[in-house]
């Protein structure tokens, strides 16, 4: 960090705030508040001289509320800038401080909020993770019971910097505890709280169990485990060296923690899975290896930059093996907690290949992107005649459209990643996708459909789940009828309303619409745009006259080949419960209302061509 | 040794095809209700552990043939813990389920009708906790009437409907009247006059605690060990077994006050022995006051597993109130 602060190349905006960011990768503009120190930062020395004479003193959350500072002070001793800062929250403004701080003059009461606007090529995100409170966990005591502390309250205990000196001992009598327990698995692998590994803490427990025993011999010290996490180079190795002191590992989650309110000693109750007994172990104090869990702000800042979020709340990567360093926003990378838990090796390698890949886009001269971007009509744009709309704009989960009244909808090539969900939103048609044009899709609809349409289940597939699902199923030989036929396009949100209907006006028996789950889904938020439209289109198919049961939308990851194929299996056997006679009818019936509906969509310029040989087509089946 | 053709699919299908055995594969053997658990000390050979691994692996015969498979209370003390929110009392039924269909009994014990004492009244149908009672038109001595009948499969001898049933038509072995009475009245216990009649200087106490308020071994050996001439505690299968009329007889014995120790409200192990306890004792209480008795003299305390201590500490209130009362009362003489 020191090294950091020397660089001539970087600058550090210490207690700031990112309020906005504009732009795209290359071209990245940040607005950055920063806070009031109540400090001017040039000239402060950081000699500590105003620390001391403070008389007031506010909780530590470094020392995790163990011991005070004052309400002038550094965050913590390595703090990088050395910069003391006001509390204003407890400040009593009786200027011992500016007395103090003399010559140096760096105390300003009348500091404001500054904010400034800097351009960035990439942007990195290592926001770190928060601690999961047990204080939810009742059977736990944490709160109630003084010896019950978690594992970074152990650190600081145990930290020859900490409040303690280093001196372990335990809160209830200051004495400290002849044994030990460390109770792995405190809000993770839990499914009442995060059902993810927290991955870190047995490495952790084990370390501090160590480092224990070595300054404590006698210490008799516990890990009460379910299992035991060591994948990582070394770490066998480290639980091995362990095990060999003489820490105890019992294997079994705790049931309960209670407590002799006389001697403030901890009973746990747990049992021994290998011996398949119940043991009662008295320790002095208990260490609560809690989960990592999300920064509280962690959508405010996914917000902010365009982020997704993963079902456990962590930032969501662009791919989870091809491209984990990478956000789905393009030149915006993670480092650390932020995007999952992990130790501290892991967050060093991840931090290491967020810079390189920072340093990709910083060194390019030009960025190759998706070529599978959109383009607005200008001259079927609806907001180029005045009127409002904003829909493509509202579809978009990269904020890549600006749509302002009176100019066409303007898409930021560099922003675009492709997912089509504007294309299909634009009630104009005025937005089409390289590689995905509607004339391109319907060409393929045209050739699936062209002979025994109502015998034939129509699937769109969105690329990255259900499409692999599909091939899932392929390549597991997952046996399903051959009646389906599939049409590959980017996101769920690329399948118009209008492809659907059309594939019921040129007869299908029934459509399949398919997309990534919602945590899944590879475009932010496509999936959920795609959600909505189709919960309304049930309605409109049962006006039309077709029943709705011909159509179905199916959620399928890249991994439930089982699922496509029991989804096309099930549709199959339905689509063979029905009377093929009584389907061509209920098309026809349904036919010319749908035409009408298709019919701005038919004559756009480059659908004239399918169509128009589709007429030709007539003719010749009528001579 | 198990071998792999024990190991029968169709069983686990079969209990997960029951409501309730749902996610009995997705248990992974954590311990923790086994370590919750109390059934498990007076019957240790219950682990609810056990018995979900067993059925996952698919030992039919070694699963439904055990008779802990019957043992569980279904106090859900362990569900709200599982971290893998497995509902363990409702895996256990739907293995039940598959037992009773497979020819299996529970083995007992349970609550026994007197035919030729039983009214067909049916308050115990309405106070059993497991619905294991209900009422069926049976042949007694030649006539035709309607008494209550125990479903052996469903009964978990919690001894409610022997406290609740007015003609004493109801008994559980152990857990009768004469039996509370005797253990009560052990070594002449009862035949000493108290306190507040002048004769000792101590209190004499009589306390009725809950078997599941009291949690953890040594906490259970201490309470046992406290029995003496001012102190003498029965344990309840549950606070809703105690009855008036046994706190009565004690006072007008000369005891000077009485103690009934229960689980929290929502804890209870039987679900709603607590309820019908401190309902008991409230009622109590409102006759003693008409009756002229100070109605601190009985006590209903609530207690759990977490609480350690808590019989002593709740002992030596309700002795200072006792010893706060001297100069105030006598018992009215009857």
């Amino acid at each position: 960090m020191v090294d950091a602060a020397r660089h001539p190349q970087i600058t550090i905006k210490a207690y700031s705030e990112v309020e906005r960011v504009d732009g795209y990768i290359g071209n990245f503009r940040a607005l950055v508040t920063q806070k009031p120190r109540y400090v001017i930062e040039e000239r402060c020395t950081g000699c500590g001289e105003c620390a001391p004479v403070c008389p007031i003193e506010v909780p530590n959350p470094f020392e995790m509320n163990i011991a005070p500072r004052k309400a002038i002070d550094v965050p913590h001793g390595q703090a990088v800038p050395l910069i003391y800062a006001i509390d204003m929250d407890y400040c009593i403004k009786c200027y011992q401080c500016v007395t103090a701080c003399g010559e140096r003059d760096a105390i300003d009461f009348l500091q404001e909020p500054r904010t400034e606007e800097i351009e960035v090529g990439a942007i990195i995100v290592a926001t770190g993770a928060a601690h999961f409170n047990p204080s939810v966990i009742p059977e736990y005591g944490y709160g109630r019971y003084p010896n019950v502390i978690t594992a970074m309250e152990l650190e600081r205990l145990a930290n020859s910097s900490g409040p303690t000196v280093g001196r372990l001992i335990r809160p209830s009598d200051g004495q400290v505890p002849k044994s030990l327990a460390f109770i792995q698995c405190v809000g993770s692998r839990d499914k009442r709280f995060n059902e993810y590994c927290s991955g870190y803490c047995c490495m952790a427990s084990i370390k501090n169990a160590i480092l224990l025993k070595q300054e404590h011999p006698e210490m008799e010290i516990s890990i009460f485990y379910m299992d035991i996490r060591s994948p990582s180079k070394g770490y066998e190795e480290f639980y091995n060296r362990a095990r060999a002191m003489g820490i105890r590992f019992i294997r079994g989650r705790p049931a309960q923690i209670t407590e002799d309110p006389q001697t403030g000693n901890l009973f746990i109750e747990v049992e021994d899975q290998d011996l398949g007994q119940v043991l009662e172990v008295e320790v002095d104090m208990a260490v609560l290896a809690t989960a990592l869990i999300p920064q509280p702000d962690t959508q405010q800042l996914a917000t902010t930059l365009t982020l997704a979020r993963s079902p456990s709340g962590f930032f969501m990567e662009y791919h989870p093996k091809l491209r984990p360093i990478d956000a789905p926003t393009d030149g915006i990378f993670f480092a650390g907690t932020a995007q999952g838990p992990k130790d501290i090796p892991a967050s060093v390698a991840q931090g290491s290949a967020a810079a390189a890949r920072a340093a990709r886009v910083l060194n390019a001269e030009t960025w190759e992107i998706e070529p599978v971007i959109a383009h607005v009509n200008p001259e079927l744009c609806i907001s180029a005649q005045g009127k409002k709309c904003g829909l493509c704009a509202m579809a978009c989960p990269y904020n890549a459209i600006t749509v302002e009244v009176g100019r066409p909808a303007l898409i930021i090539p560099a922003k675009c990643h492709g997912c089509g969900g504007c294309v299909a939103e634009c009630p104009q048609n005025a937005i089409t996708q390289d590689h995905f044009t509607d004339a391109q899709i319907v060409a393929q609809m045209r050739e699936y459909l062209r002979e025994k349409p109502e015998e034939k289940i129509l699937v769109l597939m969105c690329h990255w789940c259900s499409y692999g699902g599909a091939d899932n199923a392929g390549v597991s030989h997952f046996q399903y009828p051959p009646d389906s036929r599939g049409i590959r396009v980017m996101c769920s949100a690329r399948m118009d309303q209008d492809l659907v209907l059309e594939a019921f006006r040129r007869g299908a028996g029934m459509v399949l619409v398919s997309g990534c789950h919602p945590q899944d889904c590879h475009y932010i938020s496509g999936q959920q745009v795609a959600a909505r439209r189709f919960e309304r289109l049930f309605r409109t198919l049962e006006r039309l006259g077709i029943n709705p049961e011909r159509f179905r939308v199916e959620w399928i990851s890249a991994a439930e080949g089982e699922k496509y194929a029991r989804v096309i299996t099930e549709m199959s056997q339905k689509l063979a419960s029905f009377d093929k006679e009584a389907l061509r009818r209920e098309n026809e019936a349904a036919r010319k209302a749908i035409m009408q509906r298709l019919l701005r969509w038919r004559s756009l310029p480059d659908m004239a061509a399918v169509f128009a040989e589709e007429e030709e087509e007539k003719e010749v089946a009528l001579e | 040794m198990i071998r792999s053709d024990q190991m029968d699919r169709r069983f686990i299908e079969e209990v997960m095809a029951e409501p309730g055995g749902e996610h009995l594969l997705t248990c992974w053997s954590c311990g923790t209700c086994a370590a919750t658990c109390l059934v498990r000390r007076f019957n240790p050979a219950f682990n609810p552990r056990l018995i979900l691994h067993k059925a996952g692996l698919g030992l039919r015969e070694a699963v439904l043939s055990s008779a802990e498979i019957w043992a569980c209370s279904a106090c859900d003390t362990c569900y709200p813990r599982c971290p893998q929110g497995i509902h363990i009392s409702q895996v256990m039924r739907a293995i039940r389920n598959v037992a009773i269909r497979a020819g299996y009994e529970a083995p007992g014990p349970t609550a026994q009708v007197d035919a030729n004492r039983c009214s067909g009244c049916a308050v115990c149908t309405r106070i059993c906790p497991y619905e294991a009672i209900e009422r069926a038109s049976q042949n007694i001595d030649g006539q035709e009437r309607v008494i209550a009948r125990v479903d052996r499969n469903l009964c978990q001898a919690c001894g409610l409907c022997v406290a609740a049933c007015p003609s004493g038509a109801m008994s559980l072995e152990a857990l009768n009247d004469a039996e509370l009475l005797t253990r009560m009245a052990a070594g002449g216990w009862l035949e000493h006059a108290g306190f507040l009649q002048g004769a000792s200087t101590t209190p004499r106490l009589l306390a009725f605690v809950c078997q599941w308020s009291v949690r953890a071994e040594d906490e259970w050996q201490r309470i046992q060990a406290l029995n003496d001439e001012h102190l003498r505690v029965v344990i309840l299968p549950c606070s809703g077994r105690v009855e008036p009329a046994h706190i009565l007889l004690a006072l007008s014995k000369g005891v000077d006050g009485v103690l009934v120790m229960g689980c929290h409200e929502g804890a209870c192990h039987y679900q709603r022995g607590t309820y019908l306890g401190r309902g008991k004792v409230a009622l109590l209480n409102e006759m003693m006051a008409q009756m002229g008795i100070v109605r601190e003299r009985v006590r209903f305390v609530e207690s759990s597993a977490l609480e350690r201590r808590i019989f002593e500490e709740r002992l030596a209130l309700m002795r200072e109130a006792i010893l706060a009362l001297r100069p105030a009362l006598e018992i009215p003489a009857r």
